[in-house]
């Protein structure tokens, strides 16, 4: 007996690619993070085969977004001719499948690094780092208004980059805390008192660039940047301080994302951006990449802790991660007390 | 000598990550491998969860008994020498949990008093305290 959803899937493709002859075919679950259900899948039609990814919201979701954020993302990131996946059906509704999703092209021969590697590149760390810190910048270097994503969720004028996203993350703290957070709530206070200068410019934040968020063919190229969904407008300093963060390089801080030595990939995102990443706004950033971080974590160990999403990397991140962010944060505000 | 619950999680995560690579499905892999990575959290947890939540709501009532003497704020002066007076009565982690989470809220407030207050000499006493009880709440990977 064939699995409902690859059923699903089919009815749906058959009508939103008007191939009648349509049939889905290795239907499998993969890794793709606790935030959306993904799977890979062939699909074949008048003799030809497409291999698709197929993103559906869980059940729960651990942070809300809009679900057209991730897809739109892609398509205006694709036409600019950045390596992300051709986004191929949209469904806001979830009606065919139950539950909101939308599918893509498959990178083929391409894998994700695990941010718990020592180290996730090898002998391939300096292309990847300059491909990696290059593409950020060019991310951050692009007209949201030209990509067509204008309206993305966000700050709208320079100056309000930061509060708009201070308090975006401080309400996540404050609904999904188990137990009071004396640390967050510290850095949050901190944040608040000693502001960043505004904003060079208004770019798209992709929100989660980071190792462990781009495939890679294993011989020093990379082949796609995902994980989009909590893109939106903003400072894009905020991108290059969480892609510094030391959660993802903790074998090696000096090298973060496990790429290059911090000043090279400053100097590449400013190479490719156009912008200056001014050393005190740049550590203001970086506190809060912590914090974000932390409430991350807290809201990944409530979707647990309820059983809303049982994933076990929700487990780890409330434990592992958010450990980790706390002594960061500690440690740097213990330092400016 | 009789396994103790930190050994059986060892030993059951050791025997789950060896069945690793039998399983043919990537999705099934990596979230068994994280599972096999939780319960050794867990085995370490067990040895020391009891002793880290204990150490820190002795030493937030210990930093209250300190510091509560000088504030000018009565409710808050009460309040802070009412829980330096209190024990954990119970070494059940619920039990610690339940203290923790209300002495950590008196914390948070006695920090935004401080600080407020310009007081940076006991704003620094809190931060040193919240970091040794960060560092000793990491989890390691290895």
């Amino acid at each position: 007996m064939r699995d409902a959803l690859a059923e699903g899937l089919e009815r749906y493709l058959r009508v939103r690619l008007d191939a009648p002859d349509l049939t889905v075919h290795d239907l499998a679950r993969i890794p793709g993070g606790a935030s959306r259900e993904t799977y890979r899948f062939r699909a074949r039609s008048a003799g030809a085969e497409r291999k698709l990814i197929l993103r559906r919201d869980p059940p729960a979701s651990l942070i809300e977004t809009e679900r057209s954020t991730e897809y739109r993302a892609y398509q205006a990131f694709h036409r600019l001719g950045l390596p992300v996946p051709e986004p191929v059906a949209l469904e806001r509704d979830g009606g065919a499948l139950e539950r909101p999703f939308f599918i893509m092209s498959e990178i083929e021969n391409a894998q994700a690094a695990s941010v718990l590697a020592p180290d996730p590149y090898g002998a391939h760390s300096e292309r990847i780092g300059h491909q990696f810190w290059s593409i950020l910048g060019r991310i951050a270097g692009a007209d949201p208004e030209a990509l067509g994503l204008a309206d993305f969720d966000g700050a709208r004028s320079p100056q309000h980059c930061w509060s708009h996203e201070v308090a975006r993350w401080e309400k996540v703290i404050d609904e999904d805390e188990a137990e009071p957070q004396p640390i967050a709530r510290g850095a949050l206070r901190w944040l608040k008192r000693h502001p960043p200068p505004p904003a060079q410019r208004i770019a798209v934040v992709h929100g989660d660039y980071r190792s462990g968020n781009f495939l890679h063919d294993g011989q020093g190229t990379i082949r796609a940047i995902l994980d989009w969904e909590m893109a939106h407008l903003g400072d894009p300093l905020e991108d290059l301080a969480w892609a510094l963060d030391p959660l993802w390089a903790h074998h090696d801080p000096s090298r973060p994302a496990g790429t290059l030595p911090r000043e090279d990939a400053i100097r590449l995102w400013q190479d490719t951006s156009g912008l200056k990443a001014d050393p005190a706004a740049l550590a203001w950033w970086a506190m809060f990449a912590s914090l974000k971080g932390v409430a991350i974590w807290i809201s990944a160990a409530h979707e647990y802790a309820t059983r809303r999403n049982d994933d076990p990397v929700n487990a780890f991140s409330g434990w592992y991660c958010l450990a980790f962010h706390n002594k960061v944060l500690a440690e740097k505000l213990e330092t400016l007390a | 000598m009789k396994p103790e619950a930190g050994d059986i999680l060892d030993v059951s995560a050791e025997q789950l990550m060896g069945l690793v690579p039998q399983l043919g499905d990537s999705y099934l892999q990596g979230s068994t491998a994280i599972h096999a990575l939780l319960m050794r959290f867990a085995a370490r947890e067990y040895e020391r969860g009891a002793d880290i939540r204990a150490r820190e709501n002795a030493e937030m009532r210990a930093v209250f008994a300190a510091l509560a003497p000088a504030l000018r704020d009565a409710a808050l002066k009460a309040r802070l020498e009412a829980a330096a007076a209190t024990r954990d009565a119970s070494l059940a982690i619920s039990a610690l949990d339940a203290a923790n989470a209300q002495l950590k809220g008196l914390l948070i407030a006695l920090h935004v008093h401080v600080e407020d207050a310009g007081e940076r000499e006991s704003s620094r006493r809190l931060w040193r305290l919240l970091k040794e009880m960060a560092e000793r709440r990491v989890v390691s990977l290895f």
